[in-house]
């Protein structure tokens, strides 16, 4: 095991190189210069020069990537170009929020899809599995903006259950208050093809030949559910929600804008606004390497919870 | 279980969610703030805050229309007889919120205070967007930036002969030329004075450590999310004495609150929000006290001639209606060539004027303010908007909307269909309007309308689509053939509009790349004249060589209407101020 993690560290390194290089290039080629952005409405050829001096973007291309390398191996991606901000600081401020309302998130969705799935495939084929999966398909095909702008307007506004947007001071305020409706809101959105997708999973593991034989022994149906096939599905299901935890931190941000969430999704999209590119380079750099240890991780955890899985 | 639920429940169902203590204002923001360093901020919003917490030399008088400068930090200025040299008398007293920069000592706001945040705006290091206001017209002080940029280092103790504080009151301020505009940029938010102790002590992250000397201080901020701003204990305060003469609702907020110690309130609570719905349903709810970031559902509070709808006053929702000190209009860019490609719509030749002039008329304002602005808007005439010194409301374009007679126009001047049904240029060749406007849902509106106004004469028409960084360094390079613009006044005078089409200020202000010499004669005139029928004279005969040589097609300047709570006592939105928060107060007794 440990040569095959030291071996999967070591590819990190290419995958790395090639993320830096298309940020790299996307932003400098098709990003749009920062320097008129923050020059202000009456610009002049000096002051773009002078900005585009202080920022370093006038240096060589080559000079530029060097420096970009240089922030990632040392972490330290220096400051926002309009705000000032350290990085590092917009990361230890946005990333709390963001997982106050993604971790709930996450385990809700989770655990629901999981029941919801393993219900419907313990009854598949019947009247109520075709009703569930018609249902997924529905809710699966309406988009995101809709379940906010009808969640906040009913649940929000009509009903007066939560406040339509804010965030608070302390971490209870925020989970218990502001946080409760965009996880709704996130719950509702991931459910259905959270239930489809586990369904799979569950299908494949009812049709194998030790659910059989356990029945055949006598097992009861619930024991056969609940211990061996909950258990070999869920391997499946846990890299499914470990990949999706990277891409979400970043990837929240209508809700965050919506239910004023000062979290890392809305940092990222002001970022891109701005041509910023400090805080684009570290998201970027950050959700590739979380996304890359998360595929080890679970890649690690097939292993344990399945010993069957040969790791080369 | 059922324990933790009633929890839950009581937890989420408590009453009022943005209680605090005291009489506190609560707003939103469509945008997020970039900091609150005077020289460095580069967003509309940040200015509110600027605004709030520091102090300028002048200001305005809340009520006076046009907006008309008042004494601030100091009184009025003494300006020489040459109109070169202003001195100003800075108000003994006034004392900075306690910062730690400060070391436990009460630190009182100087002259010295005054040149030291005028310096900043030329180091280099701050990359100052504003630095434009004083660039070139102090004595000296241009020079010392040059030297900054050459050795990498500002130096702030060197003299500067047009930056002068003979004592620890009084600012010298010397001109390399008589500038009538200055009074005007001092009282602009971003020339505050700010305390070198501070900015020294908090280097790089001076923008979320502002200190100031206005009416409040920021209490809480978490970026580009909630801004707390909390009364100045040691504010010298002022007192609400502003005329009101004749306007009627002026009148009524007189009279409610005169004599009133200002500012009334004890705090501003800002909150973020991008989204209109979110703003819209938190109004409703009373999160928030006043709201105006409303124009695209504008029609579910508004009836068509523009009044509050009546299940809105029956709940006592006042509105405070204003045109916004600003202008959208529709330029051609001048330039023969745009990047690369020959411009046809370039010129001054009798046909390229008929062929701007067609485009121009076949552009439905109507339909503009009815579709996109939801009829929250009016029909600009003149290139300076109403609430800004110079601005006639007689005065009516000469351009209608007329497709027929852009037509035959077109027809005159040899522009002929070809069989794909659209026209080529005189000489045969193609005859294609680049278009440039961004990928939003508002500019694809404006798309559809050119799209509409071009098909009705015939002229083919390529929609370019770029990011707004990307479409502003075009703009700024004069590569945009044709676009939409806007400029909002930064100060309310007229030469803040005027300058747009002055041929010097190309690559700068002047989208269109406009160089017309007796435009700018005209202009360099006007900046001699102090505002009055002399210099309105002069921005007439710019405004009709405008028209005549069909550079600018005037559309329209927003109507913003202000929602504001029962409770909210006082408001009326200023055309140049952004932080009314200072002038009104909010009633503890009212519900809603």
């Amino acid at each position: 095991m440990l040569a095959y993690t030291l071996r999967r560290l070591w590819q990190f390194i290419p995958t790395l190189g090639g993320v830096v290089l298309l940020v790299f290039f996307v932003f400098n080629f098709v990003g749009g210069d920062p320097a008129y952005l923050l020059a202000g409405k009456i610009p002049n050829p000096e002051t773009i020069a002078n900005i585009r001096k202080q920022l370093g973007v006038d240096e060589p291309y080559a000079v530029q990537l060097w420096i970009f390398v240089k922030q990632i191996l040392t972490g330290d991606f220096g400051a926002s170009w309009s705000t000032n901000e350290r990085v590092s600081q917009i990361f230890a401020t946005r990333l709390g929020p963001s997982l106050t309302v993604l971790v709930p998130l996450l385990m809700i969705s989770t655990l629901l899809g999981m029941a919801g799935a393993m219900l419907v495939a313990y009854v598949r084929g019947s009247l109520t599995d075709r009703a569930v999966m018609v249902a997924c398909t529905v809710a699966q095909s309406v988009s995101i903006l809709v379940y906010i702008l009808v969640f906040q307007y009913l649940f929000a506004y009509q009903l007066g259950w939560f406040p339509v947007q804010g965030w608070g001071v302390t971490f209870m305020d925020n989970l218990l208050r502001y946080a409760v409706l965009a996880i709704v809101v996130g719950v509702a959105v991931s459910l259905a093809p959270d239930v489809r997708l586990y369904r799979t999973f569950f299908l494949d593991e009812i049709n194998q030949d030790y659910v059989r034989t356990a029945r055949a022994k006598g097992m009861s149906e619930t024991r056969i559910m609940w211990v061996h096939v909950l258990r070999n599905a869920a391997i499946p299901i846990v890299t499914n929600v470990l990949l999706q935890l990277p891409g979400l931190l970043a990837g929240a941000f209508l809700i965050e804008r919506f239910f004023g969430i000062p979290g890392i999704g809305r940092e990222v999209i002001l970022a891109v606004e701005r041509s910023d590119f400090p805080i684009i380079k570290a998201v970027t750099v950050y959700v590739a390497l979380a996304t890359m240890v998360v595929n080890l991780a679970a890649d690690l955890l097939y292993k344990a919870i399945d010993p069957r899985v040969q790791l080369k | 279980m059922r324990t933790w639920l009633a929890v839950l429940l009581i937890a989420l169902t408590s009453p009022s969610f943005a209680q605090n203590g005291g009489k506190i204002l609560h707003i939103t923001f469509q945008a997020a703030e970039t900091g609150f360093d005077p020289v460095r901020v580069h967003d509309y919003y940040s200015g509110h805050v600027l605004e709030a917490v520091y102090d300028t030399l002048l200001t305005y008088d809340y009520l006076a229309r046009p907006a008309k400068l008042v004494p601030n930090a100091a009184e009025m200025p003494e300006v020489s007889a040459d109109g070169k040299t202003y001195t100003f008398r800075i108000k003994k007293g006034i004392a900075f919120t306690d910062d730690p920069a400060f070391k436990g000592k009460k630190r009182e706001l100087t002259a010295q205070d005054f040149a030291y945040s005028i310096r900043r705006f030329f180091d280099p290091k701050n990359r100052s967007p504003y630095a434009f206001l004083y660039t070139g017209k102090i004595v000296g002080l241009d020079a010392l930036g040059e030297q900054a940029k050459k050795s990498g280092k500002f130096d702030y103790d060197a003299p500067v002969a047009g930056l002068q504080t003979p004592d620890r009151y009084t600012l010298v301020i010397r001109l390399n030329e008589s500038d009538r505009d200055l009074p005007y940029v001092l009282a602009f938010p971003v020339t505050s004075a700010v305390a070198r102790e501070v900015i020294e002590a908090y280097g790089d992250e001076s923008p979320s450590h502002p200190v100031g000397t206005g009416p409040f201080y920021l209490k809480r901020y978490v970026r580009s999310s909630k801004i707390e701003l909390a009364r100045n204990p040691g504010y010298r305060g002022k007192v609400w004495n502003f005329d009101p003469g004749d306007n009627p609702r002026f009148r009524e907020i007189a009279e409610r609150m005169k004599g009133k110690r200002l500012p009334a309130i004890d705090g501003v609570d800002i909150s973020i929000m991008e989204e209109t719905q979110s703003r819209w349903l938190a109004f409703q709810q009373g999160q928030t006290d006043w709201e105006y970031q409303l124009w695209d559902i504008s029609p579910n509070f508004m009836t068509d001639d523009g009044k509050l709808k009546p299940e809105f006053v029956r709940r006592g929702i006042q509105l405070d209606r204003t045109v916004d000190p600003e202008i959208v209009y529709l330029y051609f860019n001048m330039q023969d060539k745009v990047g690369d490609v020959p411009n046809p719509f370039a010129g001054f030749g009798k046909e390229k004027i008929a062929l701007r002039r067609a485009v121009m008329m076949a552009y439905n304002i109507d339909d503009h303010i009815r579709i996109i602005r939801k009829g929250q808007a009016v029909h600009a005439q003149y290139p300076i908007p109403p609430g800004v010194v110079g601005h006639d409301p007689k005065y009516v374009s000469s351009i209608p909307y007329d497709p027929a007679a852009a037509n035959a126009l077109l027809d005159r001047y040899g522009y002929r269909k070809g069989k794909d049904g659209f026209r080529r240029q005189p000489n045969g060749d193609a005859l294609v309007l680049r278009y440039y406007s961004n990928p939003t849902e508002r500019d694809r509106m404006y798309d559809e309308l050119m799209k509409r106004g071009m098909d009705a004469i015939g002229i083919r028409m390529e929609i370019l689509k770029d990011r707004f960084p990307e479409l502003l360094k075009m703009e700024k390079q004069c590569r945009t053939m044709v676009k939409h613009a806007a400029w909002i006044a930064d100060w309310p005078d007229g030469d803040n509009f005027m300058q747009l089409l002055y041929g010097p200020n190309t690559f700068e202000s002047n989208n269109a790349c406009y160089k017309s010499p007796e435009y700018d004669k005209r202009y360099k005139k006007s900046r001699t004249l102090p505002p009055g029928p002399e210099r309105d004279q002069l921005y007439h005969e710019m405004t009709r060589i405008m028209e005549t040589d069909s550079v600018w097609l005037l559309v329209d300047s927003r109507v913003r209407n202000t929602l504001q709570q029962p409770n909210v006592i006082g408001f009326t939105k200023h055309p140049v101020l952004h932080a009314e928060w200072m002038y009104i107060d909010l009633d503890p007794k009212t519900q809603y």
